[in-house]
């Protein structure tokens, strides 16, 4: 099954070693990996092929990782059912651009070097359907996060 | 503008800010600028014969006063012999701050002599690592490694220092408040401690699972006044011996492979199952689908990782066990109902029917020196509070079983790891935090093999630490699997081909002798714990005893292995001839 991990850490980059490590001692399957720098840290986003328990281990194990701020965890899921979308593009891709003028009310979760992470709202969900013929989307919603609330937009958008 | 100092001195500054009084270490080329400054610095230094011995030493300090303990070693060869015992701190999350020299910083990443990744190989080993680039920034770096060690689940931090790092110069600005105050962790809300508060009222047959996190949040009073209040008995991990005293009527002893019979079925039996400050470890469950099926499940810990993680449980509070046991206790005072006490009687009878059926204990009759025996008799003749630390094998399940705890921090083992060598390095780093009281190193002549040249340290700083070796003439833990799971066959477990013990301590200048027969044990007591003198005892206990119960691999709590029986009836008062003797 198909995870997105998405990780807050201060401007240590021990934390996103830790995060390397424990994808190799677990064996877990990057898809995409991405990272940003933020002011005070980076933004760390990994697309990942594992089992469910081991993204509980991994969300558990992060969450209390030094350096970490912030942790969640996606799962793969129909587009109905779908509050987030990762799309994975060109950054200078007239298609991303067109997405993000049609959810207008979507918050930007992470973006770096053509990969974004949007929290939609729930009304969006069948054009994200309709757009994903162009551009490669993966419909997500959100299992595990330290935070209780989606971030505002901005958070890792240096690149955007 | 205030006086530049040198990177050296602003470290020794930084720890003194953080009440370090003594470090345990070993000189080498990059550090020698620290040694230096260290010679007038006014904070102890005990000179260790192999690096592990250092940071079991600081693990044992922080163990025993719940304060870090540091350990300093140079570059490559230094830094990596800390490894196995920072493993062991951050399996048992002990605060411990090992400060490592690094090459000059224009060396590193050159294969310079005496250059490991130290920051790399430590990174799983420990909560978090610093590498130190300038002096400046000694001050807040030592300040967030302390903070780091002591906040939330403690752990050990190590702090990586370039020796063009302590030759710098600069002005330090040290932070306060010093020393640094841990991060409180509390997530969970009223709502969740009444929740907690109704299972526990509503339980008949509640049992509490205690682990090393009620010592490390100093809540051994607010565990005693919860079990008392509740009438919940309480079984401790090999982690939480002392939290709760052993000889308290609601004792239950140790739970898991080695826990004694009435305590596992009672696990197996509760309808309530509050575990505190333990981590759910595959030693205490056995197979998971097996443990406590019968029970709702609360779990009280500072990590939340650690909720759910290895068993599902019906509520967790994530939060300091003082604080939540705390709010536990004063929610119960407010509650309309009370728990049923008459019910909690039936329970707690239903438990010590259990206990008569299977006691712990051994063959009070034997010619051989019972390993068991010699435990006891060290508990009968020790302060009540002397401290313990134990090394890894059989004889350390025995002292679990047999030496009666009272108080928390008085129990130090390497528990999650496992590391044989660490019960003499601990006891030792115990010794420099209380001089005055009696430390006693209870060892298997296999792991004492490993860290024995620490002996001269003993001698060298008159650490009066007393070892007493439980010498089996094997590895005597895997002689017992070999023989119980692997058809006795013995593979590469005998070590008849040892250095006589006694010799060898005299070799150092301490007193040591043999006991080889049972009458003999407590005389050699009673001198032994006599003087405040490093002493060795070499116990030539039974080679062919065993621990009981034990919970075969794969095997459910339910599935122990229980030794029959032999004498049950008359154990005390034969103890007690023996003594008087």
């Amino acid at each position: 099954m198909q995870w997105l991990v998405t990780l807050e850490t201060d401007n240590d980059m021990i934390a996103a070693c830790r995060l390397m490590n424990i994808f190799r001692r677990k064996g877990v399957k990057i898809g995409t990996f991405a990272l940003a720098t933020r002011p005070a840290g980076f933004s760390i986003m990994a697309v990942v092929e594992t089992a469910e328990t081991e993204v509980a281990y991994l969300f558990n194990f992060l969450r209390r990782t030094a350096g970490v701020q912030h942790v969640s965890c996606y799962r793969h899921t129909p587009a109905a059912n779908a509050s987030y979308v990762l799309i994975d593009a060109d950054p200078h891709s007239s298609s991303v651009t067109r997405i993000l003028e049609t959810f207008p009310h979507s918050k930007l979760i992470f973006a770096s070097h053509g990969k974004y992470l949007l929290e939609i709202p729930a009304e969006s969900q069948h054009e994200v359907l309709a757009e994903s013929a162009d551009t490669d989307i993966l419909p997500l919603a959100r299992v595990m996060s330290t935070q209780n609330a989606a971030r505002p937009a901005g958070v890792g958008a240096q690149a955007f | 503008m205030g006086k530049a100092l040198s990177g050296s001195e602003i470290l020794l500054e930084s720890l003194h800010r953080q009440g370090v009084r003594v470090v345990f270490g070993l000189p080498g080329g990059v550090v020698l600028p620290l040694y230096d400054a260290l010679y007038s610095a006014g904070i102890g230094h005990l000179l260790v014969r192999h690096e592990q011995a250092a940071a079991f030493a600081a693990d044992g300090y922080a163990r025993a006063t719940g304060t870090p303990g540091v350990c300093l070693a140079t570059s490559g060869p230094g830094a990596t012999n800390l490894i196995t015992a920072l493993t062991s701190a951050m399996m048992d999350s002990i605060p411990v701050v090992a400060l490592t020299g690094q090459v000059p910083a224009h060396l590193v990443g050159k294969d310079a002599f005496q250059e490991a990744d130290t920051i790399g190989i430590s990174m799983p080993s420990t909560k978090r690592s610093f590498l130190v680039r300038s002096a400046a920034e000694i001050p807040q770096i030592i300040h967030a490694a302390f903070k780091t060690a002591v906040s939330g689940r403690p752990g050990p931090v190590l702090v990586d220092l370039p020796k063009t790092v302590f030759l710098d110069r600069a002005e330090a600005v040290y932070l306060t408040p010093s020393p640094a105050p841990p991060e409180q962790v509390q997530e969970w809300t009223e709502a969740d401690i009444k929740a907690a508060a109704e299972l526990i009222v509503d339980s008949r047959r509640a049992v509490l699972y205690v682990g090393g996190g009620v010592i490390s949040s100093n809540a051994a009073d607010e565990l005693r006044q919860f079990a008392e209040m509740t009438h919940i008995p309480v079984t401790t991990t090999l982690m939480g011996l002392g939290a709760f005293p052993s000889r308290h009527p609601l004792s239950l002893g140790m739970l898991g492979m080695h826990g004694s019979y009435a305590t596992n079925q009672a696990i197996c039996n509760c309808d309530l199952l509050v575990a505190v400050g333990a981590r759910f470890d595959d030693r205490v469950t056995g197979r998971l689908d097996g443990f406590a099926t019968r029970s709702k499940k609360i779990h009280i810990d500072v990590d939340p990782a650690e909720v759910n993680k290895n068993v599902a449980v019906d509520l967790g509070l994530v939060g300091d066990a003082r604080e939540t046991l705390a709010a536990l206790v004063a929610e119960l005072k407010r509650a309309p109902r009370t728990p049923a006490h008459a019910e909690r009687q039936q329970w707690l009878q239903r438990i010590e029917t259990w206990r008569a059926e299977h006691p712990l204990t051994y063959d009070h009759y034997a010619s051989t020196v019972k390993p068991q025996y010699v435990i006891e008799t060290l508990a009968h003749y020790a302060d009540e509070r002397a401290i313990v630390a134990v090394d890894v094998g059989q004889h350390q399940m025995w002292a679990a079983q047999f030496y009666k705890m009272t108080y928390p921090r008085t129990w130090l083992s390497s528990s999650g790891l496992g590391s044989m060598g660490y019960g003499f390095p601990a006891a030792m780093g115990a010794q420099m935090a209380f001089p005055d009281r009696q430390v006693i190193a209870i060892v298997g002549d296999g792991g004492f093999q490993m860290t024995l040249n620490d002996l001269a340290t003993a001698v060298q700083y008159r650490v009066p630490v007393k070892i007493a070796i439980i010498n089996n003439r094997a590895l005597g833990m895997v002689r017992q699997w070999q023989e119980l799971f692997f058809e006795k066959r013995y593979c590469d477990i005998d070590l008849n081909f040892a250095p006589d013990f006694v010799k060898l301590a005299e070799s150092y200048g301490i007193r040591a002798a043999r006991v080889e027969h049972r009458t003999d044990v407590v005389d050699a007591v009673r001198d032994f714990l006599s003087d405040r003198e490093p002493r060795l005892v070499d116990f030539w206990v039974d080679p062919a005893e065993n621990v009981y119960p034990i919970i075969p691999p794969g095997a459910s709590l339910a599935e122990m292995v229980v030794e029959p029986p032999r004498f049950v009836a008359e154990e005390e008062e034969v103890l007690d001839d023996l003594w008087a003797v």
